[in-house]
């Protein structure tokens, strides 16, 4: 479970936003929508632990992330994934080169293993035979479906997902819908944040919270909670 | 929440190719150092050129028995100092005085050979010191069967004094090499943070500390900086070892080939190895710093 109490932003010299509560419960996928300049990003990096909040604090499985020790930190941050909506890419950089990163940053991510994993991960987000390409030569939908496979690779507890729906692109949905669905159904936690929600997602997940300038879905899981949605909103 | 995730070699788990690169000059750089260092240590700078040149000659008085100025020879010879004392006797002396002076054959029509037989002391080239000649000399001095030490004593300090200065020269060039090759070190691997920033940004996000990894950089430097130094060292006194068995004459400068295998030269070699590890650390550390700090 990953809290959020009386969160508060202070940024460009005004209150972003102030007493935020949050609460994601694990193995849920989670959408937080909110409009451009909101704050969505900056929520998600004081989630990660990487960013404290200049009000509240954060508690993770009931422990202070911010007031805690600085190796919970570091522990909690090792479990997490997170594909950001921008990333600065050196021009050189390959998809396996991501791969290759993120299962420094991994344990037990080795050598062919990685390979076959890669492999798989590529061809579920629709990009098969894509690890030699070059990051800089990659249309927006293809960087965040590489950064989001490279992130799996390491198997992270908790993923943070920065306008990836949004980047990936009309075609893609289906398969992000399935793909959130079922992490969030094998235990993970996913937090997305987005500008604007799926409608056909919306409908799926029925009523929104309101907190502060956010609006947070929680995204059906089948199989959870004796629910089983029908229909796949594309 | 998922354990450590391992850094050992992470910059050649990073970039390979620019580490190979920077490896081969490192190794080339540690063979020229070892080589150099080889030559200083056996050299001792310029001790051994004046061990070879500098004697001490003991000039014996002229009813003196070859036999009591041989056992008066091998006594000088056992003293610490001395690398080897031989008596010449005054025929060999004679021959020797012609050799040098020749055409003075008549000197010796009137009143037999007029040379003295004497004793050569040489010292070994690590005690050639003002002390341990006196020592010697002091020593003779006292000895009734001696009429005449020729030490050099007018010009010997004079002598001591370009010895330790040609040492010093020598290892201060060393010593410069040495810290040329940590700030080239340094530059190095503050260019491969810079070039690695991204990547370890992304370690840093993802709960990777920034004191392990600068840790486990420097602790894989100090590692290879270690390995490297020890094979450069080992090419650097192979090559020296060649050169000095196909130029016997460079002998007289460096020394012989058999003192590479000494007890002192190896630990000399050893302790080299470890200041190329901890100077690698320490370019690491201080690399990473810079690039951190922008600097």
């Amino acid at each position: 479970m990953i809290e959020g109490f009386r969160l508060g932003v202070y940024s460009r010299g005004a209150t972003l936003w102030d007493g935020l509560d949050f609460a994601f419960g694990d193995g849920v996928a989670w959408l937080v929508a909110g409009p451009p300049s909101s704050g969505k990003t900056l929520l998600l990096s004081i989630l990660r632990g990487e960013r404290k909040p200049d009000a509240g604090d954060v508690l993770v499985s009931g422990e202070s992330l911010y007031r805690g020790s600085a190796a919970l930190a570091l522990r909690w941050r090792a479990s997490c994934g997170y594909v950001p909506e921008q990333a600065v890419v050196d021009g050189r950089l390959t998809v396996e080169d991501l791969f290759r990163r993120s299962a420094l940053a991994g344990v037990g991510v080795r050598g062919r293993d990685r390979k076959d994993r890669a492999d798989r991960l590529l061809g579920m987000v629709g990009l098969p035979d894509a690890s030699g390409w070059r990051i800089a030569e990659l249309s927006i939908s293809e960087r965040v479906r590489a950064f989001l496979a490279a992130e799996l690779l390491r198997g992270p507890k908790v993923l943070f997902c920065d306008g990836v729906v949004a980047g990936a692109g009309v075609p893609c949905r289906e398969m992000l819908w399935g793909l959130f669905r079922a992490l969030a159904r094998e235990g993970n936690t996913v937090i997305l944040a987005e500008r604007t929600i799926p409608e056909r997602w919306a409908l799926a997940a029925g009523d929104a919270e309101t907190v502060g300038p956010f609006r947070v879905y929680r995204l059906p899981v089948p199989g959870k909670e004796g629910k089983e949605v029908k229909g796949e909103p594309g | 929440m998922s354990g450590q995730p391992s850094l050992w070699w992470i910059d050649w788990r990073l970039s390979r190719s620019r580490l190979v690169r920077e490896t081969i000059g490192r190794f080339l750089y540690f063979c020229l150092l070892g080589f150099a260092l080889y030559s200083l240590l056996l050299s001792g700078g310029g001790n051994r050129f004046l061990a070879d040149r500098y004697a001490i000659t003991a000039v014996l008085r002229a009813e003196v028995p070859a036999a009591e100025a041989d056992g008066l020879a091998r006594k000088v010879a056992a003293l610490p100092p001395v690398r080897s004392a031989a008596y010449r006797d005054p025929e060999a002396a004679w021959k020797e005085f012609l050799r040098a002076y020749p055409g003075v054959e008549s000197l010796r029509g009137a009143g037999g050979n007029p040379m003295p037989g004497y004793i050569e002391i040489r010292f070994h080239p690590d005690r050639l010191t003002g002390a341990d000649i006196d020592l010697v000399a002091s020593a003779l001095r006292s000895v009734p069967l001696v009429e005449q030490i020729l030490a050099g004593e007018e010009w010997l300090p004079r002598l001591l004094r370009a010895g330790r200065l040609a040492s010093w020269s020598g290892w201060g060039v060393f010593g410069a090499f040495l810290a040329g090759f940590f700030l080239v070190g340094r530059l190095q691997e503050r260019a491969r943070v810079v070039a690695l920033a991204g990547d370890f940004a992304f370690l840093a996000e993802r709960g990777v500390s920034a004191g392990r990894l600068a840790c486990a950089r420097a602790a894989a430097a100090a590692v290879s900086g270690f390995l490297l130094s020890a094979a450069g060292t080992a090419v650097g006194g192979g090559a020296l070892f060649l050169s000095l068995r196909n130029f016997p004459f460079l002998e007289a400068v460096v020394g012989p080939p058999s003192d590479l295998l000494l007890p002192r030269t190896i630990a000399g070699a050893v302790l080299f190895c470890c200041v190329a590890a901890l100077l690698s650390a320490a370019a690491s550390l201080l690399g990473w710093r810079a690039a951190r700090s922008g600097r």
